[in-house]
């Protein structure tokens, strides 16, 4: 009980009575939980739910058949035929455009017939009498209730290059919240895509008995090598480790925002210990311990902890929503469909970051609850205040600074730990220490020199501010340090994305030679891949301002139980026009023509690194019925996808896979021809299909306008956590005017205008932005090195090229440097509004 | 005249197809065999219907019944791949363990698809997935897995195939066409296995294959019927169906056959035999009754029997539910012919009962 | 004309939601050159006499008229050139800026009125308080006695007509204290100032041109010798 008022009196009184203050302090907490939680939902949202309406249409399943290129379809019936109690689904996945909404949804197409025989209810395709009646009408198709379509409706479908009306039969519900899919016969799947012979998968439900891999192995002996029986959804979980290394870092940039916010509470803290010195030494006079104080220090920040956490939880799942579309976007355009699913409030992220958010507030404000519990009783007596910061050993700091600096920099040279750049992080997280520890120094530096520079330029309150700024020098390091820390990952990944941006550019140079490209009109993802038909490419090699063609191909494969991409090219083609890069260093013809002699692949670098497969090995690759050993000529630099491809020569490919179909057309002009004109004849001969045509141009505008969606997120992140740090900047300015009204009262005794100490407060305010913004940079660029070099690197596999971005950093500098002087208003309006007469009466 | 139940429901829903284009039954039909014992495309549907009676060495029985139809659905487009839907093809299996006193039964639906099901003399297999019979020389091997049960059985004929009716068709309507081909091998005799619930029996005994095929058949008057086939311990067998109309009234059409131990058939008229219902009855749970009793005369033939059966519970319901319900199960039989008492195995087929039957057009 | 007049002020203070009056019809007039000690008990009313007659607070009731303008009347800006032109101020507690050297803390009005030549003004200032050569020290390198000369410095640096100080001998010993007194004196000759101060020190009761007594926020004596 006693303890209870005792912590009423000192801990919760003050913050009552300085509720702005409080509020800042609890919302920056409340950011950093919601930002923590929102992208761990997001996360899960949004890598949870590829496929998953595929799945849940299909019901249980314990094995999957599959093979790249398709399963040839003569195999369900051996299948079909096999002796044991198995059910056998057969089915095309693909995907298809709902023209009118430009909705891109899963296509699959199934054997209703079969389904239907089983009692139609189980594939939930709705009223049985018109499932039979329209079963097999090349024009039924079946929808998901989510979409809002009714029986009879007709609905216009883009499926690859081609439109076509179809009437909906039925209406399916949407099974666990997941996104609707479009359901078809699989004959009408077949007719629909093109696609004739192979079919995505056989789905297989066995008995328990006896065992899942026994019926595995029973199964595989029943198929050809290169097809391949594994558990059903593996490629679901492929895709879930796939997207383990994308979802981990951005979690770890989540963090950032309760780094931020660490430094924060520390700040709150502090200013309360300093401000309540003598109350603490009353306190303790009056006989409370030392563990007493400690705890009730603890418990405020906890306090602050709790309340930012309860704020942040709701405001993280509404983050959520927004954080889901921008992930869905970069996992759409790097890995694999995804539909974003629901986003649903899981107590383990939930409990998470709320023990995150309180832990954080604890550990941050320990080192200043112990300075409360070590002041002595006499401080109740003694007379004046000591300054806040006195005490800070600048020099000790910077060679601790240093220690740490040369520790980060040894683990930024260690390798990946568990498929993890966990050093990598670490290094960043000690670089952040490291310039925390120099903050001192620092500021000592610039406050001095700003003194005297600004002094002509600003006056004399820039004296005073600057003069300020340096007396409460742990108070101004911890404020800048945590700015700075927000401006730094800012700067570190604007660095990083600008890098990649160039290196991309760079590499588009080489990667796109072509005139003018063609894609089918159907949306193509990482694992999306609508093709043309192969007529139509004929058509035009054949036209006469078309000086040659390339016809590419990919399939979607699974290499070492990961998603790949597999691409086919055409060689001869590719030796005249193209200028790649490669790993090796080699030239292009002289890597190709090796291609050819050896009938071999090349592999992107992500693969390389992902698989760990370097020029002169051999990879194994399944294709269509067929496993066949290939050796890797070289490795090239892609940046097109971070799933890893393999490429191939396509008359090589159409050995294995022997579907001419087409996913992209690259065309090269004669010298004579101009684009205008060949696209106008180009245009001419694929009238009826639904083609894409983009000039060179064009191609990368749509390339840099993907990249730039794909980072969109990152950005998000970073701004929040600057966002957090400028309202923690507002909050400890705040409390720094509270703390020097005396002075700032004193300044009106002596002719000071109003307008000058609003000035004085935001100079300091800029102060604080300039040296945040100082130290930001320079710990940034640092940082933006171990991201480049260390943590992308073995993250993704992607080399990019070091490159200053300028406009980005030097706009988001900007931005941040006016966020941290308008933080400083409100503290301002507060210190013109004091009663300077209190000076006067103060003793 | 066998349960085409399956097909009867898919075909209510099927109703566009035309038959025009599609032979009937008409008399004059020349058998060839093998040949004759697989599919016929130009006719609008077709079965093949294997029931037998079995027994394990320490005595078990068990009846079972593995049908394959198939059923025209689309023939119009001329260039389709595989997994166009042209026919239909539905299979029902059963067991009973008559002993054990339990009833099993299973359904499947499917097309013809890359192999997955067909009745092909190239392939000399009549099949639907993994539920088949391959014909090897003169032997049948019956194969059928179902998660609770699977059979394995060799099935040698003792007899030549039984052209059912008279002229090649077994006439059913009035008009010309209202008819089927009809083949029966009457008296199968079986070697194998039937496993149920992780035991294996070896079993022996007598099964029954119809095989019909046609265009059109039944009338709207005709509502279902009583099929019954009959094994006799005097190597003999009998084949007799009722139809009945929605008045009540028994059919003239209806019909029978007599096959002798040397394998010779005697066609047999309405108004020369007679079955009745004898009393007991089975309700099912879908409040269907069912006389599972049944009293049967061939005076021209001297045979007086009485039908029973083990298990009345031999019920078939579609999973799906979209068909109607029917009973169909193994029965045994007891009486005289002449003054000789006689006993016999047989199956018994019984439709309409849950409601009238739409019968096939 | 004198350069300070109060007529019938009062002024309440809201302590509680209870108004408290801290002045109740108080008027005194006082010219240039005159050495004021204000003396009473703790509470009755001094620090608020010399906070309206500083223009830092306002009567309830009343006027403070300074150089003959009322300060109730003036905006915030034309308040603070009043305070910084005609009006120093000196502390009990000298409140000198910890964080500036002697120099900028005597400088500090000057700058903050944007003069030019400060340092100059300043090293004169603190030459009238016999502080040459302290200039480049910090506050805290000084004694009580030399920051609160310090203080008086900077209150002077401006020139101004009015000086207020409040109990600027109270946290020096006594022998210290007569000499700010004894400077306080001769400044105010020297630049013809009104001195105002708030005091308990009996020696500044005795070298005061006039004594003002006060008494539960009135005015119970003036003696001008």
């Amino acid at each position: 009980m006693q303890r209870t008022i005792l912590f009423y009196q000192l801990i919760l009184r003050p913050l009552l009575r300085e509720p702005v203050r409080t509020v800042l302090t609890i919302l920056a907490i409340a950011l950093g939980v919601a930002m923590v939680l929102a992208i761990d939902l997001a996360g899960t949202a949004a890598a949870g739910s590829f496929q998953s309406s595929v799945e849940t249409l299909a019901g249980k399943n314990d094995l999957e058949v599959v093979t790249a290129g398709g399963v040839p379809e003569n195999l369900v019936g051996s299948l079909e035929g096999l002796p044991y109690p198995l059910k056998i689904a057969p089915r095309i996945e693909d995907y298809a455009v709902v023209v009118e909404t430009k909705q891109t949804l899963p296509l699959l197409g199934l054997d209703l017939v079969a389904e239907a025989g089983r009692g139609a209810g189980s594939i939930g395709l709705g009223d049985e009498a018109d499932t039979w009646k329209y079963l097999t009408s090349k024009e039924s198709i079946w929808l998901g209730e989510s979409l809002g379509r009714k029986s009879g409706e007709t609905i216009t479908l883009l499926i690859n290059d081609q439109t076509g009306t179809y009437t909906v039969r039925g209406i399916f519900p949407d099974l666990h919240g997941s996104a609707a899919a479009i359901v078809m016969d699989i004959s009408a799947a077949q007719s629909a895509l093109k696609r004739f012979g192979r079919i995505d998968r056989v789905l297989i439900q066995t008995p328990s008995y006896p065992g899942l891999e026994e019926w595995q192995q029973r199964i595989r002996t029943a198929l050809p090598d290169g097809v391949q029986v594994r558990a059903a959804g593996a490629g679901t979980n492929e895709n879930r480790r796939m997207l383990a290394a994308f979802r981990w870092n951005l979690r770890l940039l989540s963090y950032i925002a309760l780094v931020v916010g660490a430094f924060l509470i520390y700040n709150t803290i502090s200013v309360s210990v300093v401000r309540r010195r003598t109350e603490i030494g009353i306190v303790r006079a009056l006989g409370a311990s030392q563990s007493l104080v400690l705890a009730a220090f603890v418990g405020e920040a906890a306090c602050l902890g709790v309340l930012g956490a309860l704020v942040g939880m709701p405001l993280g799942r509404f983050l959520a929503g927004g954080a889901v579309q921008l992930m869905g976007a970069t996992v759409e355009a790097l890995y694999v469909t995804s539909r974003p699913g629901a986003i649903a409030l899981t107590s383990t992220p939930t409990l998470l970051a709320f023990f995150l958010g309180v832990g954080v507030a604890v550990a941050s404000a320990y080192s200043p609850a112990r300075e409360a519990s070590l002041v002595p009783p006499i401080e109740a007596m003694a007379h004046g205040r000591r300054e806040y910061g006195t005490r800070v050993n600048k020099a000790r700091d910077l060679w601790i600074a240093l220690a740490v600096g040369l520790a980060a920099m040894a683990a930024s040279f260690a390798p990946a730990l568990v498929g993890k750049p966990l050093l990598g992080y670490f290094a960043i997280l000690l670089l952040i220490c490291a310039s925390a520890f120099a903050m001192p120094a620092l500021v000592d530096l610039v406050t001095g020199i700003a003194s005297r520079l600004l002094k002509q330029v600003l006056g004399v309150e820039a004296v005073l501010a600057s003069r300020s700024l340096s007396s409460s020098l742990r108070r101004t390091s911890v404020l800048v340090g945590a700015l700075s820390t927000a401006i730094a990952m800012m700067t570190a990944v604007g660095i990083m994305v600008g890098s990649f941006r160039e290196t991309v550019l760079l590499w588009m140079n080489d990667q796109l030679p072509a005139d003018l490209y063609l894609r089918p009109a159907g949306s193509p993802a990482a694992d999306r891949h609508p093709t043309i038909a192969v007529e139509l490419t004929d058509k035009i090699a054949r036209l006469p301002g078309v000086a040659a063609i390339d016809r590419l191909r990919e399939y979607e494969i699974s290499y070492e139980d990961m998603p790949a991409g597999l691409g086919s090219v055409e060689l001869n083609i590719l030796r005249s026009y193209h200028n790649a890069d490669f790993l090796s260093g080699r030239k292009t013809n002289e890597v190709l023509t090796e291609l050819r002699d050896s009938n071999g692949v090349l592999v992107s670098e992500p693969f390389a690194n992902k698989h760990r497969v370097k020029a002169g090995d051999y990879i194994t690759l399944s294709l269509g019925e067929r496993r066949a050993a290939f050796p890797v000529v070289d490795v090239y630099y892609d940046y097109s996808s971070e799933r890893g491809s393999v490429l191939i020569d396509r008359d090589l490919l159409l050995r294995y896979l022997p579907d001419p179909a087409v996913s992209n057309l690259a065309i090269y002009l004669a010298p004579t021809a101009s684009v205008e004109e060949v696209r106008a004849e180009i245009e001419n001969a694929v009238a009826g299909h639904q083609v894409l045509i983009f000039t060179n141009r064009d191609l990368r505008g749509e390339a840099l306008r993907i990249f730039d969606r794909t980072f969109a997120i990152t950005y998000a992140l970073e701004a929040i956590a600057v966002l957090i740090a400028v309202m923690g900047i507002a909050g400890a300015l705040l409390a720094l005017v509270i703390d020097r009204r005396r002075e700032l009262g004193l300044l009106r005794f002596l002719g000071a205008a109003s307008g000058q100490i609003r000035k004085l407060i935001l100079i300091e305010a800029g102060l604080i932005g300039m040296l945040a913004n100082l130290a930001g940079v320079g710990l940034g660029f640092a940082l933006s090195l171990i991201l480049i070099y260390v943590i992308n690197k073995q993250s993704f596999g992607w080399t990019i090229r070091f490159h200053w971005p300028v406009a980005m950093p030097l706009g988001a500098l900007t931005m941040v440097y006016a966020a941290t002087v308008l933080a400083g208003l409100y503290p301002a309006r507060i210190a013109v509004r004091l009663n300077p007469v209190e000076v006067a009466h103060e003793e | 005249m066998r349960s085409k139940l399956g097909c009867t429901g898919v075909v209510i829903f099927f109703a566009v197809v035309t038959s025009a284009q599609y032979r009937d039954a008409l008399p004059g039909y020349r058998y060839q065999f093998p040949r004759d014992h697989f599919n016929h495309p130009d006719f609008q549907t077709e079965w093949w219907y294997y029931t037998g009676n079995v027994k394990s060495a320490a005595g078990r029985r068990f009846g079972f019944e593995l049908t394959f139809f198939r059923q025209v659905i689309d023939r119009r487009s001329p260039d389709t791949g595989p997994w166009d839907v042209r026919d239909l093809y539905l299979a029902n299996l059963a067991l009973s363990d008559l002993d054990g006193r339990t009833f099993l039964h299973a359904e499947r639906t499917n097309r013809a698809g890359p192999g997955i099901a067909g009745a092909n003399i190239a392939e000399d297999r009549i099949w639907n997935g993994n539920w088949e019979v391959r014909w090897q020389g003169a032997e049948q091997v019956l194969q059928a897995t179902d998660e609770r049960f699977a059979l394995r059985l060799t099935m040698q004929s003792a007899k030549p195939p039984v052209i059912q009716g008279q002229n090649g068709v077994s006439q059913k309507g009035k008009s010309r066409g209202r008819a089927s081909h009809y083949i029966s091998l009457t008296r199968l005799d079986i070697k194998g296995a039937v496993q149920l619930a992780g035991t294996t029996f070896e079993v022996t005994g007598t099964a029954w294959m119809d095989h019909e095929f046609f265009t059109h058949q039944l009338d709207d008057y005709q509502v279902g019927w009583d099929w019954m086939s009959v094994q006799l311990q005097d190597n003999t067998e009998l084949m007799l169906y009722h139809i009945r109309r929605k008045d009540g009234s028994i059919d003239p059409y209806s019909a029978g056959t007599f096959v002798d131990a040397s394998g010779s058939s005697t066609h047999l008229r309405r108004d020369e035999f007679n079955l009745e219902p004898a009393g007991a009855t089975w309700t099912s749970p879908d409040h269907a009754v069912y006389p599972i009793r049944w009293k049967i005369s061939v005076p021209r033939l001297g045979i007086k029997l009485e039908c029973s059966t083990l298990l009345p519970s031999q019920e078939v319901t579609s999973a799906s539910g979209v068909l109607p319900a029917y009973w169909e199960g193994a029965i045994i039989l007891a009486g005289t012919k002449g003054a000789l008492s006689l006993g016999g195995v047989g199956y018994l087929e019984m439709t309409g009962y849950d409601r009238p039957m739409v019968a096939l057009r | 004309m004198p350069i300070l007049s109060i007529q019938g002020v009062s002024k309440d203070y809201l302590t509680d939601e209870q108004p408290v009056r801290a002045l109740n019809n108080v008027s005194l007039e006082i010219s240039r050159g005159e050495f004021v000690a204000l003396v009473g008990r703790s509470g009755c009313g001094k620090s608020t006499l010399l906070s309206l007659a500083g223009a830092m607070d306002f009567p309830t009731s009343g006027t403070v008229q300074v150089n003959g303008v009322a300060t109730a009347s003036l905006q915030d800006d034309a308040l603070a050139r009043l305070r910084r032109e005609k009006i120093g101020f000196v502390f009990q507690s000298f409140q000198l800026i910890h964080t500036l050297t002697v120099f900028e803390n005597v400088e500090l009005p000057l700058l903050l009125a944007g003069k030019r030549n400060a340092r100059q003004t300043a090293t004169e200032r603190l030459a009238w308080v016999e502080l040459d050569g302290f200039g480049l020290r910090y506050p805290h390198q000084l004694s009580g006695g030399q920051m609160q000369r310090v203080a008086i410095a900077r209150a002077l640096v401006q020139s101004p007509a009015v000086l207020l100080a409040d109990e600027p001998t109270g946290n020096l010993d006594s022998t210290t204290g007569n000499v700010i007194l004894g400077l306080l004196q001769r400044l105010t000759r020297q630049e013809n100032t009104a001195t105002i101060m708030a005091t308990h020190n009996a020696e500044a009761a005795i070298l005061a041109d006039v004594l003002v007594r006060m008494r539960d926020g009135q005015i119970t004596e003036v003696t001008r010798r």
